[in-house]
């Protein structure tokens, strides 16, 4: 990111860009905003639009993207639709980060597979032939990205975390029951039981396990010249009787302030302009560009693995643009983890209890956002 | 009205202007604070968005004592998980730093430096202790299960089950702050007058006799000190779940095993818009505390 926005400080003398990272990204962003200190230009997750537009952080950029000429056009349909709370504009998409299949090609061809699976039986098969002694054919975590596994398996089985309206949790489907069965028994049958967050992608580094899922920015940590056998990155296979991919979005949005400047507006727009056009660079960091005319340009396509798996986001899923709706994951994180970790034994019960909470906080929201953003 | 009662009424100023560079720094950083926070218990309230800020009086704390509700659930576990990390670590954190300050007060060459090494843990961050803990307890190749492996011992996966993701908090925890309470300790044990050893001595008292009848009654009052700071210090907690569990593992019925109140109460306020509840929280969690510090002080006075 720093190299792209030098690059675009040497090309546009007229306009600076300074930039800085925070931890606590959102906190930090909240008392920003309290202090009117926030920044011209901030990139915001996708399931974080809409929360931080109903609490007046950022505001709505319809007319600036008309004059940009950017469209939905140009971005997988569920990326774009992130960036729209109550009928307005919000975000521009800058990248799609999918759940990755990460797999140690050495043990796979030691077990006679010399490509990784893209189907549910093939995925059972390397995984079963992999799991001999101390080798386990697909380590799954009890902590995070379960939840995400969780709910990429819950849309491959036909099914969604929330209605459309983002009202309802509606996780507890037959969908859901069969989806987080089918990570407790490959779990059971293919992975270590009872690991920690990041455990598994320790466990795969070691050279021990065949396959794991994890988030594309664990690239680099466990291919390549992060471990010393032949670590691949791939996309996920398709499990259920859908193709689905869980996956983030980093998006470019204006922060509201106090005082609005047209002229500061005019050079975000180019900054953010240059940034999704040139965003090639930022795939080399590991990531997949929003932008589908970056991802099939020829410069991308020689970009590997990040290439090959870029068709995988066509099927990305986001949740709806709601407010807060990060918080309603909270009890689908917990019953998840519950069933991974064996504190809790019945899936549907589990299930059932996560919405029913989900239910009440979604509720909370409502009452406390009310319906539409009250943007300065 | 005579002369007398005129400059008995007469305002006192320098004792208050002794303490005003204090009292300044006391009423805008916890007299302010703590009003602000009562204040906004009784609101719904968010500072992004004023126009949502609304009176509810006593809701934010009904809310938490409306059984089966998701605040319910998550809040009072919390405070169970704190209460419990308060319990198990309270009496190592008072016993060990005892132990060790009776073992190095004296003046045998050596003693300095065990002394500065007991106490080194404490200048380090909890960041930094809890990820050296976090590789310590690791299920990947982590230090302890490679040794338990080894040895041909059960290797549980401490972080991820109950109780040993409680355990493992204790553990980092005990190491990194015991040093602290061992220097006041130590202190303490200073100021006890030699004379009364050799009298007890002559007399013929042992060792042990001499601790529980010199050294433990000398100390009363910096033990209770010490047991109340501590306390209060252990309802803190907060980074190391933070960083080596996540609240891991998770339960079924809402919430984490290792989740934290404050955690809990940060959450409610900074990540949900919800700082009228969030205060809420912290008032109760305030009372409790209030509630453990007045009991220590009851037991000990009665002991005395």
């Amino acid at each position: 990111m720093g190299q792209m926005v030098d690059a675009f400080n040497a090309e546009h003398p007229d306009i600076q860009v300074t930039m800085t990272s925070q931890g606590e990204y959102y906190t930090q962003l909240a008392t920003a905003a309290a202090a009117d200190t926030l920044p011209d230009v901030a990139i915001v997750h996708a399931d974080q639009v809409a929360t931080q537009a109903f609490r007046n952080i950022l505001r709505p950029i319809d007319d600036l993207v008309a004059e940009m000429g950017l469209s939905g056009d140009d971005y997988p349909a569920p990326v774009w639709a992130a960036g729209e709370v109550a009928g307005h504009r919000y975000s521009i998409p800058l990248d799609i980060h999918p759940m990755t299949m990460f797999y140690n090609a050495d043990l796979l061809s030691a077990a006679g597979f010399d490509a990784a699976p893209m189907t549910g039986e093939e995925f059972e098969a390397v995984a079963a032939s992999v799991t001999s002694g101390d080798n386990k054919g697909f380590d799954i975590t009890g902590g995070f990205p379960v939840q995400q596994i969780f709910q990429q398996m819950l849309h491959q089985f036909g099914g969604s975390e929330f209605n459309a309206e983002g009202t309802e949790a509606t996780w507890n489907s037959e969908a859901g029951v069969q989806a987080l069965q089918w990570m407790k028994d490959v779990q059971s049958k293919y992975s270590e039981p009872n690991l920690e967050v990041d455990a598994e992608l320790n466990a795969f580094k070691t050279g021990t396990v065949g396959m794991v899922w994890n988030g594309i920015w664990q690239t680099t940590n466990v291919t390549g010249e992060g471990v010393e056998f032949n670590g691949q990155a791939t996309a996920v296979p398709q499990i259920g009787p859908n193709m689905a991919v869980w996956a983030g979005s980093h998006q470019f949005t204006l922060p509201a302030h106090g005082t609005i400047d047209p002229c500061k507006d005019a050079a975000a727009a180019v900054f953010i302009k240059y940034m999704a056009e040139n965003s090639v660079t930022w795939a080399q960091a590991g990531q997949i560009p929003a932008s589908n005319s970056v991802r099939e340009s020829a410069e991308f396509l020689a970009i590997e693995p990040q290439a090959s798996i870029a068709p995988s986001v066509e099927f990305a899923i986001f949740p709806p643009s709601v407010p807060g709706i990060t918080d309603a994951f909270g009890p689908l994180g917990e019953a998840v983890g519950a069933i991974m970790n064996g504190t809790a034994t019945d899936i549907k019960a589990t299930l059932d209890d996560a919405a029913t909470r989900a239910n009440e906080i979604l509720e909370q929201n409502r009452s406390t956002y009310g319906d539409a953003p009250q943007a300065p | 009205m005579s002369l007398a009662t005129v400059k008995k009424r007469k305002f006192p100023l320098t004792p208050y202007l002794f303490i005003l560079p204090h009292l300044i720094f006391f009423a805008v950083f916890v007299g302010y604070p703590f009003f602000s926070g009562l204040y906004i218990s009784f609101f719904q309230y968010d500072y992004l968005r004023p126009e949502a800020t609304t009176f509810i009086g006593l809701q934010n704390y009904l809310g938490l004592f409306k059984a089966g509700s998701v605040k319910f659930i998550e809040f009072w576990n919390s405070v169970r998980v704190t209460v419990t990390f308060v319990i198990w670590s309270v009496p190592f954190l008072v016993l060990i730093p005892l132990g060790l300050a009776t073992l190095l007060n004296g003046k045998a060459p050596g003693l300095k430096f065990f002394r500065a090494v007991y106490f080194a843990p404490w200048v380090l961050s909890v960041a930094v202790i809890s990820l050296i803990w976090w590789w310590i307890f690791q299920s990947q190749g982590g230090l302890l299960n490679y040794y338990l492996d080894l040895w041909g011992l059960e290797t549980p996966r401490w972080l991820s089950t109950m109780p040993y993701a409680m355990v493992t908090i204790v553990i980092a925890t005990v190491w990194w702050t015991m040093g602290y309470n061992m220097i006041i300790f130590l202190a303490a044990l200073q100021d006890i007058p030699t004379e009364l050893y050799e009298a007890a001595e002559m007399d013929g008292a042992n060792a042990w006799q001499r601790f529980t009848r010199i050294t433990l009654p000398m100390l009363q009052p910096v033990f209770v000190f010490i047991v109340i700071i501590t306390i209060i210090a252990s309802f803190n907690l907060l980074g190391q779940p933070l960083m080596m569990t996540r609240g891991a593992p998770a339960q079924p019925t809402g919430g984490g095993a290792t989740e934290p109140v404050m955690l809990r109460i940060f959450n409610e306020g900074f990540v949900r818009p919800f700082q009228g509840s969030a205060a809420a929280m912290s008032v109760i969690v305030a009372l409790i505390m209030m509630a453990f510090s007045f009991f220590n002080f009851r037991i000990f006075r009665r002991s005395e």
